[in-house]
């Protein structure tokens, strides 16, 4: 087993940290600056070390002194995939989101560079790629979610960039290839474009209407809109989560000439012929619902299907945690999210059945909350409730389901819904001086500039 | 989701490192100016020029065209209150900059001389 104790270096950033911390230190009380630390010799395994896991393992670390802390994360690079539809959309370098993993690792935990392929929830144990095994008295999982590509029939990520199709959600190297699909797509000067959404719950679930916005923006700059027709399909009534949203999204798909087609569900793809075959799954299915997705029910005789030609199509494919995590014993087996996803408490953000584990990010079982922004909520919801756990106290925190999505509605302006799943999907605004319900420069300013040092600071533990 | 103010410093300690080489740059200048004319007799209070003036506003004018765009933006989407008041205090902040650069290096162009015209 490869194990790396991290040394944190000191670049150029930090510095300039340290002095803003500096200046910062004499304008707050010390009381302000961390809360209290907890002396423990608990072994804690935090399964993935992507937004979840990264600011998990800093806020452990800081909080908690003598626990052993692992982080199972085998990949060196960190993917700020928030800025994939940027990549995508041709306004963002590829490596303008790579960072190391070992600029924001803490010091002093055990890094295991091993993907993981079990966990044994009664054993307390996660099984690794090499054979050997990681044993925990408390877990996180933050393990990501997993995309299910192969449940649409002749799809597979070898086929984005090629064909006239397109994925943001796959790799970066899939949005890259994406963004050239779409201009292989303009270059045509007109043509048809498909762009779908997915029958179970998915990380950044804005990302296809971005996408939809972003190369209808492309499309109007190029002066060529009359010759380019767009088709939203959608398995759902329902675009978007937020009710004010998903209304206002729907007239402006209207207004712009996007075609909306609910109850469509991508089943299968002839690239060759550039054909798609949607099956209509009925108004009983919701965009927003979360029944099960079961391999046997793709392709059942009987359905209705539609064959579709298209020049390019954005294809968003199903979405679950891990299989490894799906077969063991912390998975849902009632419920929404049975069968797909981590059964949590959407509140405490603690397994159902098994106290000692926590799970964050997109692989727990939510109504929503697959974005980094509720990472950023989740993550002092976990750290309070861990160590609560780990004192035997009653769990503090409560989680209200905060999400956040930077809605590109053109390339230059969006809107900044924030909501959460407490209150029917209330807005939560994090600035008065923004508006959720308004298109706007700063909102992409926001997007385009400061979301992205948002989110390095969560992942080391800062905000 | 509230920030706090050390919050709000560690993003900042992540969102200035690229643009630090362009502020350092700007502060060079605007100090050498500064310094320069300062060396030479240069005083803000003393020394009036119309044309420096105008000048730093047409900089802070254009300020509301090129910051919209070089943020793959358009001037047509600053739409809210509070597009507007960033990019005017963007604009006011290029104005002001501009005027204490461009204010000294006049007065090493025109000379003293002029300076002692203005004063009479």
């Amino acid at each position: 087993m490869a194990r790396y104790l991290e040394s944190p270096r000191m670049d150029r950033r930090k510095l300039l940290k340290l002095g803003l911390g500096a200046g910062a230190a004499g304008l707050m009380p010390l009381a302000g600056l961390k809360a209290e630390t907890v002396t423990t010799r608990a072994r804690i395994v935090i399964l993935g070390g992507g937004a979840g896991g990264m600011a998990m393992a800093n806020r452990l670390a800081m909080r908690l002194s003598g626990a052993r802390i692992t982080v199972i994360e085998p990949r060196a690079t960190h993917h700020y995939q928030p800025g994939w539809t940027l990549v995508a959309s041709g306004l963002w370098q590829p490596d303008r989101t790579l960072r190391p993993n070992a600029d924001f690792m803490p010091r002093g935990i055990d890094w295991i560079r091993q993907p993981a392929v079990g966990v044994d929830a009664d054993q307390r144990r996660v099984s690794l790629a090499d054979g050997s095994v990681a044993e925990y008295d408390y877990l996180v999982v933050a393990t990501g979610l997993q995309l299910n590509y192969h449940l649409i029939d002749g799809m597979s990520t070898d086929l984005i960039g090629t064909h006239g199709i397109g994925s943001v959600y796959a790799s970066l190297e899939s949005a890259t290839r994406t963004r050239d699909a779409i201009d292989e797509w303009l270059a045509k000067g007109g043509g048809k474009g498909l762009f779908t959404a997915a029958p179970t719950p998915v990380k950044c679930a804005g990302a296809p209407i971005k996408m939809t916005f972003t190369t209808l923006s492309r499309i109007k700059g190029a002066g060529r809109r009359d010759a380019f027709e767009l088709d939203y399909l959608t398995p759902g009534t329902a675009m978007f989560s937020q009710p004010w949203i998903d209304d206002f999204l729907k007239r402006r798909f209207d207004d712009e000439g996007i075609q909306r087609r609910h109850y469509y569900r991508l089943s299968a793809i002839d690239p060759g012929a550039r054909q798609a075959e949607f099956t209509f799954v009925g108004p009983a299915s919701e965009f927003t619902s979360h029944h099960e997705l079961r391999q046997e029910e793709f392709g059942r005789e009987g359905e209705m299907t539609e064959v579709i030609d298209y020049d390019f199509m954005h294809v968003v494919p199903p979405m679950s945690a891990p299989d490894f995590i799906r077969e063991s014993d912390l998975i849902a087996r009632v419920g929404p999210f049975r069968g797909e996803w981590l059964d949590t408490d959407i509140h405490t953000l603690q397994h159902n059945h098994y106290p000692e584990v926590f799970g964050i990010g997109d692989v727990i079982g939510a109504p929503i909350n697959k974005t980094a922004a509720s990472v950023k909520a989740q993550a002092p919801v976990v750290e309070a409730n861990l160590i609560a756990q780990l004192q035997g106290q009653a769990l503090p925190a409560r989680h209200n389901g905060y999400t956040s999505c930077p809605l590109i509605t053109d390339i230059g302006k969006a809107m900044l819904v924030e909501f959460g799943y407490d209150n029917d999907m209330a807005f939560l605004p994090s600035f008065s001086f923004i508006d959720p319900k308004e298109e706007s420069w700063a909102a992409w300013v926001l997007k385009d500039y400061l979301l992205q040092p948002a989110y390095y600071a969560m992942l080391e533990g800062s905000v | 989701m509230q920030f706090s103010l050390a919050g709000i410093l560690a993003v900042l300690s992540h969102a200035i490192p690229p643009f630090l080489p362009l502020i350092l740059a700007i502060l060079a200048v605007l100090v050498l100016a500064q310094l320069i004319a300062r060396l030479r007799g240069y005083r803000m209070s003393g020394h009036h020029c119309r044309p420096s003036a105008i000048l730093a506003l047409l900089a802070g004018l254009s300020t509301l065209w090129w910051l919209p765009l070089m943020t793959h933006s358009q001037l047509g989407f600053v739409a809210t209150l509070t597009d507007w008041a960033a990019l005017i205090a963007a604009a006011l902040g290029v104005a002001l900059i501009s005027w204490l650069v461009v204010h000294p290096l006049s007065y090493l162009v025109r000379g003293p001389s002029r300076d002692k015209d203005a004063l009479t």
